[in-house]
């Protein structure tokens, strides 16, 4: 058997060698934005990429997701090394879709490049023979929660049933043969090459729609029930609520209003609003959504309509595994230095979500960031500078981390799968998730 | 002697006694009272009324005071005439009382020197005897519908029923062999004229509003707290978010005040107290519109968590006056102030109990353009006595003369014609109706 690390160096060889190819990638799905379950271009394209490199796969599940293996020379656990293949929403952002919004300002298109790098390494002569066990290559659609009227018609049309990626893929089966997961994302070059640990925020998604009655707005005001009006006294509610949200519940309630009336002369009748309650706990998020739905009750009580509140099951709180991460540091660090690898206490939460979180409830996953980009995360700004940093250099962490991990027998995994006590299993998840959704109609009339 | 021979004695009566009407209405003034307190002012009546040898009652809806004049024989009507007794609360005011912030920032201290001046007059000599019928002088408590908690709390201990002092009046029977009632109110609108007359006024409901939260450390655990003073909050933006729904003619009128607004910056506010009015230009519209401040008051705790208990009350009715009482009450101002400074009115979005008086029977309720700056304000002062109680006090006069004046003949004529909207079986019952009292917990 090879020493690890020589099988690291060989694979580190491959990744620097094909980093051109790498790079190229990520700035191609740049150029593609698509949103999640819309992500088409993309998943060929990727689909193409993994054939150049020889990988079979399965694709469509989940509408777009992609799943290929690369099997060691013994049998052994399969870790996966997931890429997110869709963008945002940002209007005005350098790399937007001019006809539908959709850019890369959560810098996902570098994932498919990171994802593609650690089998470019995996495939270098020699380390797949050192190693014990299997590599699951895993192109997922729709890690942003967003279009949420679109996705809910996707689910009432039994086109999906979760509303995110990840979710689907454990629904599906698609992770039942996976024992531990790992993706990297970028974020701020500010914040240090690597970070690790800390954990997210876990969040349900609201989809509003406030029910009033047309009238003429100048000529019978009288006569209309105003849903603008109640939607506006409700967000004033939801605004007046924030003293009683705990700081070390990290609640975020925020939202975006994507029917507001159609007609200036005529009393919106129907206001549509897509929020989310986000926290630190399940508690939490219960308790503010809680609020949330009082105060979306009182803005119909208060002009006598209606409204139909729909949750949806979000994503739920993010646990980073410490062997691998440990492992994980180390790796990044012999690339970048040590000092360039900042570990985060276990309780840091950033405030953003990731249905990561939903697979660290079942199975031992990491969830790094790679500092590589400026601007502020999810604005018009967001842009990878460092293509190195952003592709290069968290596939060889990966990589390695794989590498440490399966080699000697698959030693390293095996304990640490061994020693991990999910909250959940896949049925135990699927059930929850189900029973989280909840249709509402509130008659204040 | 003729009607107008008689006119031209009450008028030179009122003269004769031009500084001591003048001097009542200064010292009412110097002495303003809040409603259902005029103890001061209701002594000052009496005392007026004693020395005229007018026989009266007092204590009627806790301060009133009613004194009697009986014409030549008891075949005229029986006519009305009224003074408010009580003052505003308005801080600031010149006349302000420091420790009560009682002011008459709206000028009713006129009016009882006012009806004063109708006493006296029709005592001057030779002028009963010309007269049919009787005159009731009223010295009315609380016309302006303030201190809704004090007040509610009278209510509560069964001192009085309604809020204000002219319902009150009627519940005790007062009204009930009155035909026709009047009185004068001043006014600050000179540019319009001396008099003005006529027009219609808003009618309410009241509400006192209690939201109860609960306390938590306002910095240690607001989270564990339920916090009233949001919910008030919120529910006064849900009351204006429904603006847009009231229409144009029915002038509806939502104006709140916090009464209690929290003890304790460092605690979560767990009993805050608002007080309104709901005003509108008929008993359907303002009853609409209480329906919605409601939804919205129920909205504020629902948002927080909290529960509300919001009590109605009634308020006043719309008013509409007797056009053939003002057909002669204008001739009578004309031939004091000529007919180029009589103002007719359209409708005020203010509101009065001579409203409900309305309801019952003819009524006029003419002002004086006495006074200047805004009515209800710290600026709102009485300019010129010899309008504001004088002339006013004359008009009076002499529509009483023309009433009751042979044999009471044009008097008992307008009481028969009228149809009144409401008897007072029914607006008692109407009254009623409004008064709700319910907690929400939602």
């Amino acid at each position: 058997m090879s020493d690890v690390q020589d099988l690291k160096k060989s694979a580190w060889t491959a990744i620097d060698s094909r980093s051109d190819w790498l790079i190229d990638v990520a700035k191609t799905v740049l150029q593609n934005p698509e949103p999640g379950f819309f992500e088409i271009k993309t998943s060929k394209y990727v689909s193409r990429k993994l054939e150049e490199l020889g990988i079979s796969h399965e694709s469509g599940i989940a509408l777009t997701g992609l799943k290929g293996y690369l099997q060691a020379a013994t049998s052994g656990p399969t870790v996966a090394v997931i890429g997110e293949l869709d963008s945002l929403r940002v209007e005005g952002h350098s790399y937007s879709d001019p006809e539908t919004n959709a850019a890369h300002a959560c810098g996902h298109h570098c994932q498919l490049g990171m994802m593609l790098g650690v089998a470019v390494g995996l495939l270098a002569t020699g380390v797949l023979e050192g190693l014990a066990g299997r590599v699951a290559l895993m192109a997922l659609p729709a890690e942003e929660f967003i279009d949420v009227e679109h996705r809910y018609g996707l689910h009432k049309s039994g086109q999906i049933e979760f509303m995110a990626g990840k979710q689907e893929f454990i629904r599906l089966g698609a992770f039942d043969d996976v024992d531990m997961a790992m993706m990297s994302h970028t974020s701020l070059s500010s914040e240090g090459k690597f970070a690790i640990g800390g954990t997210s925020n876990g969040h349900v998604v609201k989809y509003i729609k406030f029910l009033g009655k047309a009238a003429h707005a100048g000529g019978a005001p009288h006569n209309g029930v105003n849903a603008l009006q109640a939607a506006i006294v409700a967000l004033n509610a939801l605004n007046s609520q924030r003293e009683t949200l705990r700081n070390e519940d990290t609640i975020r309630l925020h939202g975006i209003m994507t029917g507001g009336g159609v007609s200036v002369s005529s009393v919106p009748a129907e206001v549509k609003y897509e929020g989310r309650v986000r926290g630190g706990t399940t508690e939490a998020i219960n308790d503010a959504n809680e609020k949330m739905d009082r105060c979306l009750r009182a803005g119909a009580l208060t002009v006598g309509g209606q409204v139909e509140i729909i949750t949806l099951p979000g994503y739920m709180p993010l646990i980073n595994n410490s062997t691998m991460m440990d492992i994980f540091s180390s790796n990044a660090s012999q690339i970048v230095g040590s000092e360039h690898v900042r570990r985060n206490p276990d309780h840091l939460n950033r405030g953003g979500s990731t249905d990561m979180g939903d697979l660290s409830q079942i199975i031992p996953v990491i969830h790094p960031y790679t500092g590589a980009a400026t601007g502020a995360g999810h604005g018009i700004d967001y842009l990878v500078d460092d293509y190195i940093q952003a592709v290069v250099n968290p596939a060889k962490a990966m990589c390695a981390t794989i590498i440490e991990l399966l080699s000697s027998d698959a030693q390293k995994a095996s304990k640490a799968i061994a020693d991990f006590r999910p909250n959940l299993s896949v049925e135990g998840y699927v059930a929850i998730q189900r029973s989280r959704l909840n249709e509402e109609v509130y008659n204040g009339i | 002697m003729n009607v107008n021979d008689i006119k031209n004695l009450v008028c030179a009566e009122i003269d004769s006694k031009a500084d001591r009407l003048i001097a009542v209405a200064k010292e009412i003034l110097q002495n303003p009272e809040p409603g259902f307190q005029e103890f001061k002012t209701a002594k000052t009546v009496a005392r007026e009324f004693s020395s005229i040898g007018i026989p009266f009652e007092q204590g009627i809806g806790i301060t009133g005071v009613k004194g009697t004049i009986m014409g030549s024989d008891s075949n005229g009507p029986n006519v009305a005439v009224m003074g408010e007794l009580d003052s505003l609360k308005v801080l600031g005011h010149p006349h302000e009382d420091s420790s009560t912030s009682a002011a008459h920032a709206c000028g009713h201290h006129c009016q009882i020197a006012m009806m004063l001046g109708v006493a006296m007059a029709l005592q001057a000599p030779g002028v009963l005897e010309t007269l049919s019928g009787r005159i009731s002088l009223m010295a009315v408590p609380a016309e302006e519908y303030i201190d809704v908690e004090y007040r509610d709390n009278l209510r509560r201990e069964g001192k009085i029923e309604f809020l204000g002092g002219k319902p009150e009046f009627v519940r005790h029977g007062h009204l009930d062999d009155v035909d026709l009632a009047m009185m004068t109110h001043t006014s600050a609108s000179p540019e319009s004229g001396k008099i003005s007359y006529g027009g219609t006024n808003n009618g309410l409901v009241a509400k006192s509003i209690k939201f109860t939260g609960k306390a938590s450390h306002a910095g240690g655990a607001p989270h564990m707290g339920v916090n009233a003073l949001n919910a008030a909050m919120i529910a006064m933006s849900a009351i204006h978010a429904q603006r847009e729904t009231y229409r144009d003619q029915d002038t509806i009128r939502i104006h709140p005040i916090i009464t209690r607004g929290g003890v304790a910056v460092s605690s979560v506010p767990a009993d805050v107290r608002m007080e309104t009015y709901v005003r509108g230009a008929s008993i359907e519209a303002f009853l609409s519109a209480s329906e919605k401040v409601d939804r919205a008051l129920r909205a504020g705790a629902l948002a927080v968590g909290g529960s509300v208990t919001i009590t109605t009350l009634p308020g006043y009715l719309p008013i509409s006056s007797s056009e053939s009482m003002l057909e002669l009450y204008v001739k009578n101002a004309a031939s004091l102030v000529g007919k180029e400074s009589l103002n007719k009115l359209s409708h005020r979005t203010g509101s009065t109990d001579m409203g409900d008086i309305s309801q019952l029977m003819p009524v006029i309720h003419p002002y004086v353009e006495a006074a200047s700056g805004q009515g209800h304000g710290i600026d709102y002062l009485v300019r010129d006595y010899e309008l504001g109680v004088l002339t006013g006090s004359k008009a009076m006069a002499m529509t009483v003369v023309d009433l009751m004046s042979d044999g009471g003949r044009k008097g008992k004529s307008i009481s028969d014609g009228y149809k009144p909207p409401l008897t007072k079986g029914e607006y008692l019952a109407l009254l009623r109706g409004m008064m709700r009292e319910d907690t929400y917990t939602e």
